[in-house]
């Protein structure tokens, strides 16, 4: 299973694409023209036509990202230099102008050699599927199964042809989430069942399975099961087996017929690996003792569900969950695998996800119900994905699965997302699922997500677990509407267009999601912390921290940004009250402004972070308040103190007066001496 | 004998009178010299009036009408000493209206300025308290100006 965390470090090609942002080139060298419109070249996505900025070669297509669907950064990052036959492989991708004027996400392919296989008037031979679609197939397989990367994207309409008798070539796969894109029958049930951006890397035994549903495709010239929901045709498949749901009562070509069913098989593990496609008539004779499921004497009802084996239970109670805690609560469960199915250790599970129910009890209840369904369905069914409130999600698609609902998606899906997260839900399903290889590494980060989530509010804990979980994930603060900014470097320089506007102006330059996007991003800004994680609780974070952050950025590219430091000084000028001394006061004002046409963000911090000033100023106010507390008794003794001085003037006065005697007395005796 | 002793220490000793002292030199001057105690008690009568009356502890009125009489009766009394001290000279000196309205025109004096003075000695401190006031006001309103602070109630 590929890494949990897509957490690939950003290639020579990202470093390049960063810095060919601000000239409207993707990687400085491709140039994407947004009026030409590609229509189909994407395999489902929007596509433009690009060229080579030096040869003006325009023979290239521009894949454009959908918002909220980031591209696969791990994929992208090792097929940088690759090359593999038969494949639309990436040549480029970052930021590019968009149709609407503002700003995209691109990843640069070669075009297509021709139109898609889904195109209708082509009706295809088995021989013709064989070497053409097949063969090319496994063999471009086979490339990203030596590299460890999977496709997820093969259907019809993302494979594509010269003409007739031209080996077909898979489309890109790499400006999406794996698998966000294929209609569920392509997919295997555990898959099918996800959330679109949640169904994971996969392995490449999924790629073979949607090859096979693709072969069968092109073979009835129809798409299978097309009458029926994304639900009931999973049931159907777990049913019947995948490929008996899938054939029906079509007629097969006997050899794709043996083919398909070693491609379809429902065990990953028991697929026909690429290697052996290379050779159908080795792939055809390869046969796999795979024991047929247990299958009830009689079904289990969940509700409108029938359920005639474990998976297929599996299946109702991750759908309907509340239903499949009911019937597990009250031993119905347990009852039927042991007297229907017959299966005492699938029941020996059942009753340990119960007992660990028991143990949850007096919490919340329906947290307790949701933690049971969950543990029922890893215990009943190996292959299941995490299985939460009728939310499913591959362990390895969380980070698309948080991003497609944090900056867009269903609120609902968010909260039982934020929930598994909260609740440590991936460790008590590890706990249920058999021999999972990376059990120990899994719980470690889930522990690690829950940290990261728990001390913030809802939006910022969320966003910053999807940011660190998907590197190429635009930054979603609604400053940068209209524009692309998915790696740090080009933080500071949307951020001095943003200032520009005199409306953005009012805004924090940095709110919550941005926090939460140089929180999760830091690590690649050469190991110089910019936020602390608890920067991210508050929304905006204080107005020190932010200019903190980004002076931080700004060390790493030190250009000069007026316009921000402008902004910022702006921002700052309310804090200035915070400053006792009115002369301290006005001085800040000055250097600020002065500080702002200087465009240094270290220097406005260290001006308005100084410790030294900031207690000067303390004690000056401590000073003058002592001193004007003397002030106000010396005034006060004043006003009140007209009776003692009264006294004191009779006093005086009359000591005045004895003394004038006194004096008259002694000059009177003084001149009767002297005759 | 510590009960004896405690209300000792803590009752205030009334001020002792010095009438008795004042009556003994009267009554000595008048057996030694009855002129000059006919003519001091002539010339002083404004200020042994005003002894008598002036019931503000110290007596400071009286004490300067008696100084200021006290300073007018220094020549009469030497006349009278040269006169021998008779009583006939005392009289003479008496029945001088120069001499005994200088002595009581003196006492006024005395008397006017033991009045005055402390009206004027009061004048002088509120002057001098209005205007530290209003240094005190202008020296608080410059510290409430810089840092802030909120104005006096």
């Amino acid at each position: 299973m590929a890494d949990l965390v897509h957490a690939a470090e950003p290639g020579p090609t990202d470093r390049t694409a960063s810095a060919g942002a601000s000239s409207g080139l993707i990687a400085l060298e491709y140039a994407v023209d947004a009026t030409r419109p590609l229509h189909g070249a994407g395999g489902g996505l929007a596509t433009f036509a690009a060229r080579h900025h030096t040869t003006a070669k325009s023979d290239l297509i521009a894949v454009q990202v959908r918002p909220g669907w980031p591209p696969r950064a791990g994929a992208l990052a090792q097929l940088a230099a690759a090359t593999i036959p038969g494949l639309l492989l990436p040549l480029a991708h970052g930021p590019g102008p968009a149709a609407n004027g503002g700003e995209a996400y691109y990843v640069i392919c070669r075009p297509p050699p021709g139109p898609s296989l889904a195109a209708p008037g082509r009706s295809w031979s088995e021989q013709e599927l064989i070497d053409l679609v097949l063969r090319p197939v496994a063999a471009a397989l086979e490339g990203l199964r030596a590299k460890g990367i999977t496709h997820r994207a093969i259907r019809p309409d993302n494979l594509f042809s010269a003409g007739p008798g031209e080996p077909a070539v898979l489309g890109c796969a790499w400006a999406s989430p794996p698998g966000c894109l294929q209609p569920a029958v392509f997919e295997p049930p555990y898959s099918g069942m996800c959330l679109p951006a949640g169904r994971g890397e996969g392995t490449i035994a999924d790629d073979v399975y949607a090859l096979g549903v693709t072969l069968l495709t092109l073979a009835l010239g129809r798409l299978p099961l097309a009458d029926l929901d994304d639900i009931a045709m999973i049931r159907r498949k777990l049913d019947v087996g995948s490929f008996a749901a899938l054939t029906g009562d079509a007629r097969v070509p006997p050899m794709l017929g043996d083919l398909l069913r070693g491609m379809l098989a429902e065990d990953p593990a028991h697929r026909t690996p690429p290697s052996m496609l290379l050779d159908p008539a080795a792939a055809r004779q390869r046969r796999l003792a795979a024991r047929p499921a247990r299958r009830a004497t009689r079904p289990l009802q969940v509700l409108a569900m029938p359920a005639w084996d474990a998976r297929g239970l599996a299946f109702a109670v991750a759908v309907q969950p509340e239903e499949g805690a009911r019937l597990l609560r009250n031993g119905a469960v347990d009852d039927w695998l042991r007297r229907y199915l017959g299966d005492t250790i699938l029941s020996a599970r059942v009753e340990e996800a119960l007992r660990l129910r028991g143990q949850d009890s007096g919490e919340d209840e329906s947290r307790a119900d949701a933690m049971l369904a969950m543990r029922a369905v890893a215990a009943l069914d190996p292959l299941a994905p995490l299985c939460w409130r009728g939310l499913a999600v591959a362990l390895d698609g969380f980070g698309p699965a948080i991003a497609s609902t944090v900056t867009a998606g269903p609120q609902n899906d968010r909260a039982r997302l934020q929930e598994i997260l909260e609740v440590e839900a991936i460790g008590a399903w590890l706990t249920n699922a058999e021999n999972h290889p990376d059990g120990t590494a899994l719980r470690q980060q889930a522990r690690m997500w829950r940290s990261w989530l728990r001390p913030r509010s809802l939006d910022g804990g969320m966003a910053r677990v999807a940011y660190a979980l998907n590197p190429l994930l635009p930054c979603a603060s609604p400053l940068f509407a209209g524009r692309c900014v998915a790696r740090l470097s080009d933080v500071l320089g949307a951020l001095e267009s943003i200032s520009a506007r005199a409306d953005s102006r009012r805004l924090s330059p940095l709110d919550a999601h941005l926090a939460a996007f140089l929180v999760a991003r830091q690590d690649l800004a050469g190991g110089s912390a910019l936020l602390s994680d608890n920067a991210v609780s508050s929304a905006p974070p204080p107005l020190a921290v932010q200019i903190a952050a980004l002076a931080a950025l700004q060390r790493i590219d030190p250009r000069p940004l007026p316009g921000l430091a402008t902004w910022l000084a702006e921002q700052a000028e309310p804090t200035l009250q915070d400053w006792h001394s009115r002369t301290r006061r006005e001085s800040m004002r000055r250097q600020l402004q002065a500080c702002a046409a200087n465009g240094q963000l270290g220097r406005l911090l260290a001006l308005l972070d100084d410790p030294e000033a900031r207690r000067t100023d303390a004690l000056g106010l401590r000073a003058a308040t002592e001193a004007v507390a003397r002030i106000d008794g010396e005034l006060h003794h004043l006003q009140d103190g007209g009776a003692e001085r009264g006294e004191l003037a009779r006093r005086l006065g009359h000591e005045t007066a004895a003394a004038t005697g006194l004096i008259a007395l002694a000059i009177t005796l003084g001149l009767a001496a002297l005759g | 004998m510590a009960r004896s002793r405690s209300p000792a220490k803590t009752t205030p000793r009334p001020p002792r009178s010095l009438a008795w002292l004042q009556g003994l030199l009267c009554g000595a001057l008048i057996m030694v010299s009855p002129a000059l105690a006919l003519l001091f008690g002539g010339l002083l009568a404004p200020g042994l009036v005003t002894l008598a009356i002036d019931h503000i502890p110290g007596k400071p009125v009286a004490r300067a009408v008696l100084l200021s009489g006290l300073a007018a009766c220094v020549a009469p009394a030497r006349e009278l000493w040269l006169a021998g001290l008779s009583v006939d000279a005392a009289l003479a000196q008496l029945s001088d209206p120069l001499v005994l309205g200088t002595a009581w025109a003196a006492g006024a004096a005395g008397w006017l300025l033991a009045e005055v003075a402390p009206i004027l000695v009061r004048l002088v401190l509120d002057v001098r308290s209005t205007a530290r006031i209003a240094e005190l006001r202008a020296r608080r309103a410059r510290y409430e100006e810089e840092w802030g602070l909120p104005p006096i109630e």
